[in-house]
This record gives C-alpha cells, structure tokens and sequence, in this order.
C-alpha cells in the first residue's frame, strides 16, 4: 500500500517536473560525502588569504571559506569540513586517488591539465595575473605607464620573461634588475633599489604585508598575464561538479544580487525578487535539483558570506593584505566575476 | 718531550690560547671577531627583542618578535592537536623519559626486565594514547604536528630501523646465499633511492596502486617509508661492527658448548653494537633531521608548522623568528641524542676496561 503511495507521487512529479529534472543521476562523491558525516577538501599548506592556518589552529582563507560554503551547502554546517593540506606536487594525485572530494587550492586552469589529467575546473573564484607593487608616492597605477622605471624580478622566472615581452611589445623603455632569489628581488625593492616589483596578485598582497611600511606601498590591479583559479573536480561525477560549480556561481550571485550574510533571512521571506526567490529556496526546488537542500544557499550565505564578503575578509580591505577587487569584481561593476542566471 | 702538566682553570686557558704573543694575537683576533659577530646577534635576540603582547603591533622594529612565537607557541610543539588533549602526549613523552631513565639509573631494581618492558610496550600506549580510540577521543594524524610529530617521526621510524637493521646486517653475513641475497638487494635498494622519493612515492603513488577504501595513514607511511631507508644505512653500521668482532670470539663461544643463535645473541652482537655505537648514533641524528623532510607531503613537522604559521596574515614576514627558534629546538635535541650516544659507550666501555 505503502509503495503504491509511493509510486504514485513519483509519477505525478516525474510528470510535472520538467524534462530531464528525473533523469539526473545520483552523485557518488555527494553519497560518500554524506556517509562520511564531512567534506574532504584539498588546499594550499600554507598561502597568506588564501589557506592558512590560524593562531588557533583553524584554517582559514578565500579558498578554505568556499570548502566551508560548501560544507554548509550539504550539511548545514560549515564546520563538517576537514583539509588536506597540498603541497604543488601533490595536488593532483591527492585528487586523483579520492583522498579529496576537492581541490580549492590556488591552482591555475588551463588547457593541459584540463584535457590531461582527469580533472574538472568548475569555475573561477579568483582571477589571478602577474602585476607589480609600486610605491604610493610614486602615483603609478598602471603597468603601462612604468615608462622608465625599474623593475626588480627573480633571475628566470616565468615573471622576468613575462615582464619583459609585455614592455617590450608596447615600447616601453623598463630597466628590470635581476636578483638570485625571490626574496633578494623583493627586499632591494624595500630597500629603494628599484621602483616596483613583480610578481602574481595574490603572492604580491601576501608579500606586501613583508615590507617594512606595507601602507606605503600599492599593489596594482591590472593584470599582464592571466591565470584564472578555481575549484577542482575528478572526472566522471557530473552531478557533484554541478554542486560544486553553483555553489560557487551562488555566492557570486548572491553578491550581485545584495544578498548577504546579515539580510538572508529577511530576503529569503520579503525579497520580491524571483530570482532571489529561486536562489535561497523561497520559490521552486533549485537545492532539491542538486540533491541538498533547498536552503542550502541560506546556508551557505550565512556561513561564509556572499562572494564578496568572503573576498573582503579573507585577502580584501578587511585583512592584512588589503587587496583591492580590482579584475576579481561583479561583471556589472567592471570586474570579471560572472554567474550564469539562476532559472 | 716533557709529560704534559695537569692544567686546570685559568692557567689551562692561559696555556692554550695565550702560551707565546703570536698565540695571544691570535686568540684576540678570534675572540674579537666572534664579538663582532655575536654583538648584533645578541642585540636582535635579546636586547631589542619584544617579548610581551600578542600581535604583531606589540614589536619593535630592530629586534626579534618573539611575540609570534608566543602566540603560536602551541602549534610549534603539538601542531594543531586539539588543546584539552594535548595531556596525552605529554603524558606519553614523560613515560618515555622515565623508562628511559629507569633504564639508565644503576640503583633501578630489575633493569633488563624493565628495559624489555619497555620496548615492548611503550609503542604501543603511545599509539593509543596519541591516536585515541577505546575510551579516549580519536585524534587523526593530521591534526599532530609541531615538536610532537617530529619526535614520534623520529621515535617510531627508529622503532622500526633498529631491529630490521640487525636482521639485515646477519642477512649480508649469513652463509645462506638467498637469505644474504636478499639482504643485499633490501639494503642496496633502499639505501641507493634519496628519502625524499621514498617520502614522496610513499605519500602518493601508494594511494593509487592501492584498491580504494584501502588507506594507510598518511603519517603512517612517512614513518615506515622512513623507517625502512634509516634501517638500510643502520645494518651497514651494524655489519662494520660484526666485521670488528673477532673471529675467535665465536669460536671461543662455541668451544664453551654455545649454539648458533646464543653465540650471535649474547657473544657477537653485544661486541658489534658498542663498536657500532657511534656510527648508529649519527644516524639516528641523521634520522631526526631527515624527519623534515615529510614537509614535502605536506605532514607538519616542527619545521613545517613554522613555515605554516608563515602563511597567516597576521605573521607574515617573521620567518627569521620562525627558523631560530625551529632550529634551535632541533640543535637541542640532536646535542641530547648525541650526548646519550655518549653516555651510552661510555657503560659499555666499562666491561672492556675491567679485563
């Protein structure tokens, strides 16, 4: 009697829901996740903003916030998350062997690793490209106009080529000093050596807080090279990429929308906004679709904040390395974060 | 040549660094240019150092910030092992250090037996104590770390090392020609491969060969990948020492009605291992140190969890606070092991000296 009940509702709603919402297959990774009772997420050992961890021993940063946005997501509680710490030479393994149900760790998308290693980047939650930090007094706020300048770089590097090809190609007369080591580039920088150093965004704001006046120092955000990052997924569970990816596409949208952590609950009840509606389960059954819940943007939201409450506090204006957004901005405010709409 | 004269205190000072003028320059210039050196050194540890607070704000330029080794004082030693349990490896080293001093002291009654007890047994409490389970909370590996994880790197690793190495060092002197084979290959293998790929195919090529669901611990198979490279290196000390043990040793042995395994139990390896002594005693010091290594697969060590604290905003740029401090940790205690390896032929030697 009981199954026929059953049954029955199956069919009306296999009925009324739209194509293909039935034919979703289940996740195995979500599955494992939730026998669990945590999330497994791969992330950097130890990069200033990004993953670190703090006095009191809690890993914290812009990727370990989306590995608990994500715990939240399936479990409510952003603290059913644990890490594996990840060294360069790691990660893909880690990955590859299921030690992980993730990667968030700083790791660069490109073509190769994409078609080669059995991997999926699901989308970009930080824009990453070589830069350089100047002096505030100089007034310098674009690479193109270091007409004349010098510039400090390691002996090498990707970013000494890099550098190089990009003034080269605009005719711009740039002297670039080339020093042994990193370090050796960065401290004759502080020490008036030359006039900016360079080095990718993310590393230059960590780097920035190393100088002996921090604030006395710029870091620029326009980008010469381009080196988008984001999460990582193995192949062959579509279901959890989907989860993976709108989760992060939520807290994008989420900005965009002026949900954040503080009114999520009153526009989850008042917004007359159908998308909102949709995102925060208010209408419709978009977390049911996924497999979670249907709050689990509330969720998430409330967590760790929308994306850009999440980028302040970790490696923006609200932490040490005062990172401005820059390219890492809304797409409707100039930047390049983009969500496909929620419908 | 006039015997030499019992020289004490000043006068033995006076003698050795200021017998002729050119000695007395000499040792001026040094003593001067080790100030010139210490000077600055001292004034950045100490006089100018900030020592009170707890941000980053309470230092002073000019100095060390010893600030940021008080805050993550509690990482530096247990890593991030949750705090109210953290008793459960300060209970386990403080077992260690007793049995180990029981075992030293003359007076202790019944030595050899509290000796094998010991050896026995600790590995095994600590393995509860520090992991958990039956009783105490379950505390996984990678939330050891600091001090803690590099002494039980070190203590499990050489758990595993010394007794294998015996084995491997009878093996290559065995007449049997497989079991010396075999030994040879092991020891050749292992010793011919760098630790760092033994760390490193351990820690990620294990995971993929292995069916899944089958997981051996992360730290567990540093240990053992470890464990496995010390022990090669320590059956070569070993097997020097076999090599210095007099032949007429055993055949003294076997004229007093003495077997095989007793002659090599109580007669041969006893002799072989104070000969070998400082040799092992370097490379357990080897060991310790190469117990950083396992940074490469992510594991925090006490080097480790320096570099990690590192990456916190809040700390960032204190890196030269971060490594004298890791590495005067490691100076003591490899000058602790170096010293018991001391002290260790020093009691052996005595049974010489009587004959």
């Amino acid at each position: 009697m009981k199954t026929r009940v059953r049954f029955a509702a199956a069919f009306v709603a296999a009925m009324t829901l739209p194509a293909g919402a039935q034919s979703l297959a289940p996740s195995p990774t979500l599955d494992a996740v939730r026998a669990r009772g945590h999330l497994e997420c791969g992330v950097h050992i130890g990069l200033p903003g990004f993953s670190f961890a703090n006095d009191r021993g809690e890993w914290a940063g812009l990727d370990v916030d989306f590995c608990r946005g994500l715990a939240a997501a399936i479990f409510g509680d952003p603290t059913k998350v644990r890490y594996t710490p990840t060294t360069v030479q790691q990660r893909w393994a880690v990955l590859q062997s299921g030690q992980v149900d993730l990667l968030s760790r700083n790791t660069t998308i490109t073509f190769s690793r994409n078609a080669t290693l059995g991997v999926n980047f699901v989308g970009i939650n930080f824009y990453e490209g070589q830069t350089f930090i100047v002096r505030r007094a100089a007034r310098v706020t674009k690479p193109a106009e270091l007409d004349g300048a010098t510039v400090c770089v390691a002996a090498g590097s990707t970013e000494e080529r890099q550098a190089a090809d990009w003034f080269a190609e605009r005719n711009l007369k740039v002297t670039i000093i080339n020093f042994q080591r990193n370090d050796d580039a960065i401290s004759a920088y502080d020490s008036g050596r030359c006039d900016a150093y360079t080095a990718g965004v993310g590393a230059l704001a960590g780097q920035r807080a190393k100088l002996r006046a921090p604030n006395d120092h710029v870091v620029m955000t326009e980008l010469i090279s381009n080196d988008p990052q984001g999460p990582v997924t193995r192949w062959g569970d579509e279901r959890w990429q989907a989860i993976v990816r709108w989760t992060l596409n939520g807290m994008i949208a989420a900005e965009n929308l002026g949900v954040t952590s503080a009114n999520v609950d009153q526009m989850r009840t008042t917004s007359r906004n159908a998308e909102i509606r949709r995102l925060l389960g208010a209408d419709g059954n978009f977390g049911q679709m996924l497999g979670l819940g249907n709050d689990w943007m509330v969720n998430v939201i409330k967590a760790v904040g929308n994306y850009g409450e999440s980028y302040e506090r970790t490696v923006g204006r609200g932490s040490a390395l005062g990172l401005e957004r820059g390219v890492n901005q809304l797409w409707t405010k100039g930047g390049l974060l983009f969500t496909p709409p929620f419908q | 040549m006039s015997a030499p004269i019992a020289l004490r205190g000043w006068s033995l000072w006076r003698a050795r660094l200021f017998a002729t003028p050119l000695d007395s320059a000499i040792s001026i210039a040094v003593l001067l240019g080790l100030g010139v050196i210490l000077q600055p050194l001292l004034i950045w540890a100490i006089a100018n150092a900030s020592w009170s607070g707890s941000t980053r704000a309470d230092c002073s330029p000019g100095g060390a910030c010893w600030v940021f080794i008080k805050a993550r004082f509690g990482q530096f030693m247990y890593g991030f092992y949750p705090e109210p349990e953290r008793w459960r490896p300060n209970l386990f080293g403080a077992l260690v250090l007793t049995w180990g001093l029981a075992v030293l002291m003359r007076g202790t009654p019944r030595r050899g037996l509290i000796a094998l007890v010991g050896v026995i047994v600790l590995p095994f409490l600590g393995l509860w104590l520090l992991y958990g389970g039956f009783g105490l909370r379950e505390i996984e590996t990678r939330q050891w770390g600091g001090l803690m994880l590099t002494l039980v790197l070190t203590y499990y690793a050489a758990l595993i090392a010394l007794p294998l190495a015996v084995i491997l060092a009878l093996g290559r002197r065995s007449r049997l020609p497989f079991l010396r084979l075999l030994s040879i290959i092991f020891i050749e293998f292992w010793r011919g491969v760098p630790i760092l790929t033994v760390i490193f195919l351990a820690s990620l090529l294990l995971p993929l060969i292995m069916p899944s669901g089958v997981g051996v611990d992360r730290l567990a198979r540093a240990i053992i990948g470890l464990g496995l490279v010390i022990a090669a290196y320590m059956a070569e000390a070993f097997r020097g020492g076999l090599q210095a043990v007099p032949g007429g040793q055993a055949e003294a042995s076997a004229a007093l009605g003495l077997g095989h395994w007793r002659t090599t139990a109580f007669i041969i390896l006893p002799q072989a291992t104070r000969i070998a002594l400082p040799a092992l005693t370097n490379e357990t010091i080897a060991l310790l140190k190469n117990t950083s290594l396992v940074l490469v697969v992510s594991i925090f060590d006490l080097l480790g969890i320096a570099q990690a604290a590192l990456a916190d905003p809040t700390w960032v740029g204190f890196q030269v606070e971060a490594y004298v401090f890791a590495g005067a940790i490691y100076w003591v205690l490899c000058w602790a092991l170096s010293a018991l390896g001391l002290l260790l032929e020093a009691r052996m030697a005595e049974g010489r000296e009587r004959t």
